[in-house]
């Protein structure tokens, strides 16, 4: 047998992560060495590869591919195949073809090694250059303006290349072979310091802004996806007017620490603890906000996240913040400039007016900005890290769904931390963080997201999901639309969501606990075990219902839930500073007195029996509190549980209002004593639906699963009694999954 | 207890009906009914023009444009501070007109009253419909009366007709309504829902807190020898936010209010703070809202102020082009949205 030596021909078709981030590039380079004559082509969405040359290189070639790919790329292969043989001579990269096909638009990127050691060479062009980027690393989300991605379709279009950029750009050895944002200080965008009487231009602005942060001022600075106001972590006073500026005397602060040390930690771990897990997701590409336990010893001041053992830590993330902590050398409070519940600001001059009562120092810069993308905030639970906001450097995520789409369908959301989703043939995208829908620019932004989503990704919506509730302005949008729409119910769509990331086909029982969202029974649900499967979801089981004074003002004021508990119980005597007989008699009459099974409430009520808050500056605060004062060892209280005629449960939270009252045990003991009840309560729920009808697979799901001692008490319960948890992990628990969790639901339900 | 209830248990106890109470017989057309017309209405309403023995009123001829409009009084309960449902009907019917530019001048009346219904109450709501009347220059010039059976009504329902005269160089209505215009009311935003409620669900809270009812007809007659007058309404139900939604969807504008800006008593404020209510969204009966150019804003302003009613009137807004929406800007800096009033508004958020 004579081993044949024939060239051959090859053509790959590959899929996934491929643009954006030099895969074509990598391509020719990997041709370069394997000495390889053909093309790539970039065919929106898809890369198309063709070589020729012997069978046993083209192996090596193809296999290499995928093994050899860049970091930031996640290429599958679609399939390969053998093609006539041509006799090619070189290996070209030829124009992006615009045919529609598995279209994909990157997340926004840190600043890879090689741009990091290039900025910090005083020999370098880009020494101390904000803007340096490649194709490993930079913006993308936040500047495309179309695809394909080329600088052309970005808000770099306006900046004409250099020479020497240029050079670097159309050379295919080039590390910057078409790195779209490609910028130098000669032909990139600038910085530009802007304070009272003061204006500074380029490298100076940096300057100046440093000293500013130094001598205590707060600096609104625009970053890759928007403003953040910067102020001295470690300045107490700094914090306070911070936080007396922006009407936010509560909110955990997140802090962007300077990149010290071999790996980067070193200024992290000072004041806060880090293991493996979290030490890769700090340095991970998406650079996330991670919550982290703050040390014994940290020096970081109490008013950074008051009342809680947790601090969001993050690491710069682009070149600009970098130079920033470098110059700084101490951590910063970097806080979204925003408006309270708003999407973070991205415009200068709109920053200068809606954040002019914060600061009046900014440091800006005239690099467009497409669209906000807030920083993503990720905490660890139950051993995986899980995503609280989905945004910069994580969001668009684009998901499988194997079950399909028979029409493009847009997911509009919830009403809170409000994102939209877009599903068509197999595939849904959700996008980034977008805010509360209360104020114009929500609304304006979320518009935009829609437009842009379904420009970008070459989709139309055949149809709109929305939440039941038709007071939420995603619902009051939608049905504006004048498209077919399909309303789905809050906790249908968080189960939907979790089922999605693990196994829509099992049969499930879900328990989807959270603040409120309307039920199937107009009453408002929270507490609720749904049994089923995305499509076919039946509430089994739920907390006691119990009526909440004041309605839409109880999720802000804590005390009215804890009122609330304990009239419902029967118990009339807890001392309050606020006068509450005209409210109990409301509440007695029905008067705006809506009925909840919400175990956020019930959190919120806790909460406030237990002396630790009673009126909450944002959402969550009240659990937040309960979480991080539990400590020690505790007795769970027994819920009973009850079945009604119809067949449906409900769990009696009533045992734990005397538990909570009981002034003879520490307050840490009362809060563990309240979670691990509910934990508790979720086994025995679980337990007794086992018997009747069974399930394959349990999931905890509902913005009150960000509760991480919760969370892990239950998954470690049910374990112990035999079953398996999901916790969502790939989309966030609270509302901000919501979108995905409609569009899942909405497919199943109506295909 | 109710009137309609305190007369069911003495007919429960077979007791006969008495001389106090309404009963269907007051409403067949026999003399039960011309002694009530006679004794009760037709005595406080008195005036030329109403004629008990006529089928319809003959009115003298009017100067300018005739305007008509027509209203329903369902009111609970039916006497609360600062009014009763008969001077509601009096100031909804003249209010309508009013805003419109118009000098209101004769009204009817149509009166639903409910077997069983106390007759003393029954007066002492049409004392208080022909003092407001009175105090409006407005006459009633016709009526009607109807009994319905027990437990067809809450006790007693009215229906008015006003009719009045408006100047023929008058222009007002939502198509005049441009961008950098301002928005005034002449009042605490309110009272009347509070009041109101107050009383319905029997909370006792003995304050000093009264409806606003109260004729407009001054404070638009000040307002309308304004050329930059552009719009006025009376923010009844559904409150100041239905008003601007109405401007909004009318003109496709957007309208942006300043919280800080908009008078709110301190007790209607507290009371909303506890029951989780929002003001914006509650009746008024006496208040104006003016649209006005913004040149004449402070004159308008003026105006109002120098009118007892309107001592507390203020400039809450303005009206710009952009998304038709109503927003209010919030002294924080914030922005919100005021979204419509719903049937029966579900929390949202928690």
């Amino acid at each position: 047998m004579v081993q044949s030596v024939e060239p051959e021909a090859r053509r790959w078709l590959v899929t996934g992560r491929v643009q954006g981030v030099g895969f074509r590039p990598f391509v020719f380079r990997l041709a370069q060495r394997f000495g390889l004559p053909g093309r790539v082509q970039n065919l929106a969405g898809q890369v198309l590869i063709e070589a020729e040359g012997e069978t046993s290189v083209l192996d090596a070639f193809g296999a290499a591919l995928l093994s050899d790919a860049p970091p930031l790329a996640q290429p599958e292969m679609i399939r390969a195949e053998k093609i006539a043989y041509r006799r090619l001579h070189h290996f070209e990269i030829m124009p992006s073809a615009t045919a529609t096909a598995q279209i994909h638009m990157p997340p926004d990127y840190f600043m890879c090694d090689d741009c990091g050691r290039e900025m910090q060479a005083a020999h370098d062009r880009r020494y101390r250059y904000p803007f340096i980027n490649c194709t490993q690393c930079g913006p993308r989300y936040t500047l495309i303006t179309q695809l394909p991605y080329d600088r052309a379709n970005t808000t770099m279009a306006g900046f004409a290349l250099c020479p020497a950029c240029r050079s670097e750009y159309e050379n295919p050895l080039d590390r910057r072979f078409h790195a779209e944002p490609v910028a130098c200080p000669a032909c990139g965008p600038q910085l530009c310091f802007v304070a009272p009487g003061d204006r500074v231009i380029g490298a100076a602005a940096l300057d100046a802004c440093i000293a500013a942060l130094h001598y205590g001022e707060i600096v609104a600075v625009k970053g890759v996806g928007g403003y953040h106001l910067l102020c001295d972590a470690g300045n107490a006073a700094a914090i306070a007017q911070l936080r007396a500026n922006k009407q936010r005397p509560h909110k955990p602060l997140a802090v962007m620490f300077p990149w010290c040390g071999t790996d980067g930690l070193e200024r992290v771990q000072q004041e806060l603890e880090t293991d493996a897990t979290t030490h890769a997701l700090l340095c991970d590409p998406a650079r996330p906000i991670v919550l982290l336990r703050r040390r014994s010893d940290s020096t970081l001041p109490e008013s950074i996240a008051p009342g809680l053992d947790e601090i969001g830590a993050m690491l710069p993330y682009s070149p600009l913040h970098h130079l920033l902590l470098d110059g700084l050398a101490r951590p910063v409070v970097a806080t979204s400039g925003n408006v309270s519940g708003e999407p973070v600001l991205t415009e200068n001059s709109e920053a200068e007016q809606r954040l002019g009562n914060v600061t009046q120092i900014f440091l800006q810069h005239n690099r467009p900005i497409a669209r906000p993308a807030d920083d993503s905030v990720m905490r660890i639970v139950s051993g995986k890290p899980r995503l609280l906001r989905a945004g910069r450097g994580i969001a668009p995520i684009e998901l499988d769904v194997p079950s399909g789409f028979t029409q493009p369908l847009l997911a509009v959301g919830g009403h809170m931390k409000n994102t939209i989703a877009l599903g068509w043939g197999q595939r849904a995208v959700l996008a980034p963080h977008i805010g509360d829908l209360d104020a114009p620019r929500s609304l304006a932004v979320f518009e935009q997201v829609i437009a842009d989503l379904q420009r970008l990704y070459r989709v139309e919506a055949q149809a709109i999901v929305c939440d039941a509730h038709t007071g939420y302005a995603s619902s009051r949008w939608a049905a504006r639309q004048g498209l077919p729409l399909i309303r789905v119910w809050h906790h249908h769509a968080h189960a939907s969501a979790v089922a999605l990331e693990h196994c829509p086909q099992k049969t499930w029982l879900m328990f989807t606990w959270d603040g409120v969202g309307l039920g199937e029974d107009g009453t408002l649900w929270g507490g609720e075990a749904l049994h089923g499967r995305p499509g076919a979801w039946q509430r089994v089981a739920r907390m006691r219902p119990f009526r909440l004074p004041g309605g839409e003002r109880a999720g802000r004021e804590p005390w009215r839930s804890g009122m609330a508990l304990c009239w419902e119980s029967g118990l009339d005597n807890r001392p309050s500073a606020t006068d509450a007989t005209l409210l109990k008699k409301a509440w007695q009459q029905g008067l705006n007195s809506p009925v909840t099974t919400a175990v956020g409430r019930l959190f919120d009520g806790a909460a406030s029996l237990l002396g630790l808050i009673d009126k909450a500056s944002y959402e969550g605060q009240a659990g937040m509190y309960l979480e991080s004062a539990a400590a020690g060892e505790a007795e769970a209280v027994d819920l009973p549980l009850d079945q009604d005629a119809s067949g449906l449960f409900t769990a009696d939270w009533r045992p734990l209002v005397p538990a909570l009252l009981r002034a003879d045990v520490p307050v840490a003991q009362r809060a563990m004593q309240f979670h691990l009840s509910l934990a508790h309560s979720i086994v025995a729920q679980a337990r007794r639906m086992q018997a009747l009808t069974p399930f394959d697979l349990v999931g905890l799901t509902g913005g009150v699963f960000q509760n991480r001692l919760l969370a892990e008490l239950t998954v470690a319960q049910l374990a112990t009694a035999g079953f398996t948890a999901h916790l969502p992990q790939r989309v966030p628990c609270n509302d901000g999954g919501i979108a995905l969790g409609q569009l899942v639901e909405a497919g199943f339900a109506h295909g | 207890m109710t009137a309609a209830s305190r007369s069911g248990s003495l007919l429960r106890q077979g007791l006969p009906m008495d001389d106090t109470h309404i009963r269907l017989a007051h409403g067949n057309g026999g003399s039960y009914m011309r002694e009530l017309i006679e004794t009760l209405f037709a005595r406080h309403l008195a005036n030329p023009l109403l004629d008990v023995q006529t089928d319809a009123a003959a009115l003298p001829a009017l100067e300018g444009v005739v305007m008509i409009t027509t209203d329903g009084f369902t009111v609970q309960p039916l006497e609360f501070p600062g009014g009763t449902i008969g001077s509601l009907a009096v100031h909804g019917t003249v209010n309508d007109l009013a805003v419109s530019g118009a000098v209101p001048h004769y009204l009817t009346l149509n009166a639903f009253i409910e077997e069983g219904f106390e007759i003393a109450k029954l007066e002492r709501i049409v004392i208080s419909l022909a003092a407001a009347a009175r105090e409006a220059k407005v006459v009633v010039v016709a009526g009607d009366t109807k009994v319905v059976p027990r437990g067809e009504g809450g006790g007693l329902y009215l229906a008015a007709t006003g009719v009045g005269t408006r100047p023929r160089h008058l222009q007002l209505g939502m198509d005049r309504v441009q961008s950098g215009d301002a928005i005034l009311v002449s009042g605490p935003v309110g009272d009347h829902g509070i009041a109101v409620m107050l009383a319905r669900e029997q909370f006792g809270l003995r304050g000093d807190l009264l409806s606003d009812a109260a004729s407009v007809l001054p404070l638009t007659q000040a307002l309308t020898a304004l050329a930059g007058l552009h719009f006025m309404r009376d923010p009844t139900r559904g409150g100041l936010a239905t008003v601007m939604h109405e401007i909004c969807r009318a003109t496709g504008l957007e309208v942006r209010l300043k919280q800080a800006a908009i008078p709110v008593r301190e007790q209607v404020a507290a009371v909303c703070e506890m029951l989780g209510y929002d003001p914006l969204f509650l009746a008024c009966e006496g208040r104006v809202v003016a649209v006005v150019e913004a040149a004449q804003a402070a004159e308008a302003l003026m105006r109002l102020q120098a009118l007892p009613q309107g001592r507390e009137a203020a400039i809450i807004g303005s009206v710009h082009a952009g998304r038709a929406h109503a927003v209010l800007q919030t002294e924080l800096g914030g922005e919100r949205i005021l979204e419509e009033l719903e049937d029966d508004p579900l929390p949202r958020i928690c």
